[in-house]
């Protein structure tokens, strides 16, 4: 006798549930880089709903059942509020890159430095580490109200949020590693209208996410061999610039996702760009802004000390000059390009504080 | 390493730098006189961490004035632990400050545990070792790779909902908990793609009663742990482990490994956080026990849905035929497994439980 039936469990199977599945005899296949997300967009699977009505949590494709319960009252169901058409290659190119700021930044080239460059470096460190995580914080807010049937760009804003993790952390341990120590926080993401953390909707946070905050730190980062000291400086910018550029890509995509599908609101994403142009230079989310606190240790670091900060602040203000220069081209090809022929953009302006 | 990191790791020379090199000779009219007046501002200096043998790691840099973790964390800013905080900024609004809320000893080596113990679906599970199986074993694959992309949906959504309202102060729990989203996300990404590889498809979506008590523990992230671990992490964990003794190749066998990993950490993660909040709250044990007496009605909902149980019992008897003959067997001592282990954890805890009686036929006997 079967030990089951001794514990008095019915154990007659009923297999109904056999007939009740998605679209069966799929055969996904592996192409040259593993079996991708992309791969695995056979058939009906690989089909995204314009409006989502998947309350329960359900796979994208599964069978749904009646008696389901219903989980999920999420906020993002429009595919046009959070999609982008690269999100499967960015989310694998996402899992290939990870790194680890523990044993792959090569800490032991750290060299005592001179007082004026350790306490710039770490003043640039203790603003990374305090603004970096809102671009963690952010996004994981944003993945809990997404319906599943967009995972994609679900699963590349959680790729997200592991990599500023990271950031926050390898920051960190840059101002602890060399003498030095954190210093004076900015308060640059705190709780102020407009901020990243308080748009309300999603297109909105990435404009001021994605485009304006991570483009401009992005600059800054591929800049990194001009203010480090050593190898395992110059390794932290890379390692973290290319987690940005997946970021900043994030951005490009959706945005251009929207110029396309939803021209009803073209109007709205240009108000989010005023908004970002404005705040490019003057606000204290920009380490390359005009906010002292950030602006005169990359002035030092990007000069070679206190003493060389002249020949440092040419340099940022060209650094400046090439983060507008950048957002142009990504708001360009995102397919906002009009607002700067129309007269819409000040860029032009703020190009010519970029010296103040 | 990943090439392409080991390669950022090591490039030399950039053509972005190069160009503001070329761009700063240019002339300029007027350079402002520096104000300086950040430097010098710590409130500790000449801290001097070094690599140890696992590399620089996120617990290691609690040193002094850094390692101090305070009970509450009343500020509502991103000050990052041990700097100098700015006065008058406006709050971002994060409800968890207490460290009781959130706290567990584990965190930051957790997390670069997790960073080191990385994989990639695409590239490290061996696809080509899936061949042809029977229809009905495919199909019960299938509906249990599709009900563990649900729970795996489940885990994202509820870290993703609690992580940002922790405050700054603990970030070696936020950081972790960005590592075990990822993995969730990881594995939601991998059963999906099982299902989908040989021949088959999705099944049938999972009841959901589970799923919904979960997401609806909003008292608080100790409840949420109570619910996203101590059930549902520790049964999907045991469903993993038994699937890892009866995988039909090398590339099963290495999804249940890596997602067991992923998984053991999570649990740790939320026993050591359970103990802490228990050992901080007057009465969370009384809390957490009566969450869980009412959980238990809504498992076992769950767990009389015969779906799951079907699915497994012919995946551990290899057929239908083998679900009758061996398979249930195998799957009821799943079950006394995962019960004795829950019920391990509890006394570990010193949790009352009561376990009702359709889940106490599964319990050890005193």
């Amino acid at each position: 006798m079967s030990e089951a039936e001794n514990l008095g469990v019915n154990d007659d199977l009923d297999l109904s549930w056999m007939d009740q599945t998605g679209p069966w005899d799929t055969r996904a296949e592996e192409s040259r880089h593993g079996l991708t997300l992309a791969d695995i967009q056979v058939g009906e699977y690989g089909q995204v709903p314009d409006e989502s009505d998947n309350q329960t949590g359900r796979p994208r494709g599964a069978a749904a059942r009646s008696g389901a319960y219903r989980i999920g009252n999420y906020a993002v169901r429009t595919k046009s509020e959070i999609w982008l058409d690269n999100a499967c290659f960015l989310y694998e190119e996402a899992l290939q890159r990870q790194w680890s700021s523990a044993t792959d930044v090569p800490w032991h080239t750290i060299e005592p430095l001179p007082d004026d460059i350790e306490q710039a470096q770490c003043q640039m460190a203790t603003f990374l580490t305090e603004v970096e995580f809102v671009a963690g914080d952010v996004p994981a807010r944003w993945v809990s109200q997404t319906t599943p049937d967009f995972f994609e760009a679900r699963q590349l804003l959680t790729a997200q949020v592991m990599d500023e993790s990271r950031h926050m952390d390898v920051f960190r341990k840059r101002a602890m590693a060399n003498g030095g120590g954190l210093m004076g926080a900015t308060g640059a993401t705190s709780g102020f209208v407009g901020s990243i953390d308080l748009s309300r909707d999603f297109t909105e946070m990435s404009a001021r996410l994605h485009i304006s905050g991570e483009g401009a730190v992005l600059t800054i980062f591929r800049m990194g061999e001009l203010m480090a000291y050593n190898d395992a400086e110059k390794a932290m910018y890379r390692l973290c610039a290319q987690d940005e550029a997946r970021h900043v890509a994030y951005g490009v995509m959706h945005m251009r996702y929207m110029a396309e599908t939803a021209p009803e609101r073209h109007e709205e994403i240009n108000c989010y760009l005023d908004e970002a142009e404005a705040g490019i230079l003057s606000g204290s989310a920009n380490p390359a802004g005009q906010a002292p606190i950030t602006s005169e240790p990359l002035a030092i670091l990007l000069g070679g000390g206190v003493a060389k900060f002249d020949e440092g602040f040419k340099k940022l203000v060209a650094l400046r000059r090439r983060q507008i220069q950048e957002y142009k081209k990504r708001v360009v090809s995102a397919g906002f390009g009009a607002r700067f022929e129309n007269g819409r953009s000040r860029i032009n302006e703020i190009l010519e504080q970029a010296a103040a | 390493m990943a090439k392409a990191v080991k390669a950022a790791a090591k490039a030399v020379k950039s053509p972005h730098a190069d160009a503001v090199r070329k761009a700063a000779k240019s002339p300029m009219l007027e350079i402002p006189e520096p104000k300086l007046n950040w430097m010098n501002n710590s409130r500790q200096w000449g801290v001097r961490v070094k690599p140890g043998k696992k590399g620089l790691t996120l617990g290691s840099l609690n040193v002094g004035i850094y390692g101090e973790i305070p009970m509450e964390w009343p500020d509502q800013t991103r000050n990052p632990r041990g700097a100098v905080g700015r006065k008058g900024m406006p709050p971002v609004g994060y409800m968890l400050r207490s460290k009781a809320e959130v706290w567990a000893d584990s965190a930051a080596d957790l997390y670069e545990e997790a960073i080191q113990r990385r994989w990639a679906p695409a590239t490290d599970v061996p696809w080509h070792t899936v061949k042809p199986l029977s229809q009905e074993l495919e199909r019960a694959i299938c509906q249990v790779s599709t009900e563990l992309s649900q729970y795996a949906n489940v885990e994202i959504e509820v870290i993703s909902s609690w992580q940002h309202q922790m405050a700054y102060g603990y970030h070696e729990v936020k950081q972790y908990l960005a590592t075990a989203g990822f993995d969730a996300a990881r594995h939601y990404e991998v059963f999906r793609k099982r299902a989908l590889i040989n021949g088959g498809g999705l099944g049938l979506e999972g009841p959901g009663q589970v799923n919904r008590m979960i997401l609806e523990s909003r008292g608080g992230w100790t409840e949420a742990v109570v619910y996203l671990v101590l059930v549902r992490g520790l049964f999907a964990q045991t469903i993993v482990r038994y699937l890892e003794q009866y995988a039909s190749n090398e590339a099963e066998r290495f999804i249940y490994q890596n997602v067991l990993q992923d998984k053991a950490r999570l649990l740790t993660y939320g026993v050591d956080h359970l103990k802490f909040a228990i050992a901080h709250g007057e009465d969370r044990k009384q809390v957490i026990a009566t969450l869980l007496a009412i959980g238990d009605g809504l498992f076992i909902r769950d767990f009389n849905d015969p779906v799951l149980r079907e699915a497994l019992a012919i995946i551990f008897g290899g057929s239908i035929e083998g679900a009758r003959r061996t398979g249930m067997d195998v799957y009821h001592d799943m079950m006394r497994s995962f019960m004795s282990t829950h019920l391990e954890y509890c006394r570990w805890l010193d949790v009352p439980r009561r376990v009702p009686e359709r889940l106490a036929q599964y319990a050890p006997q005193a």
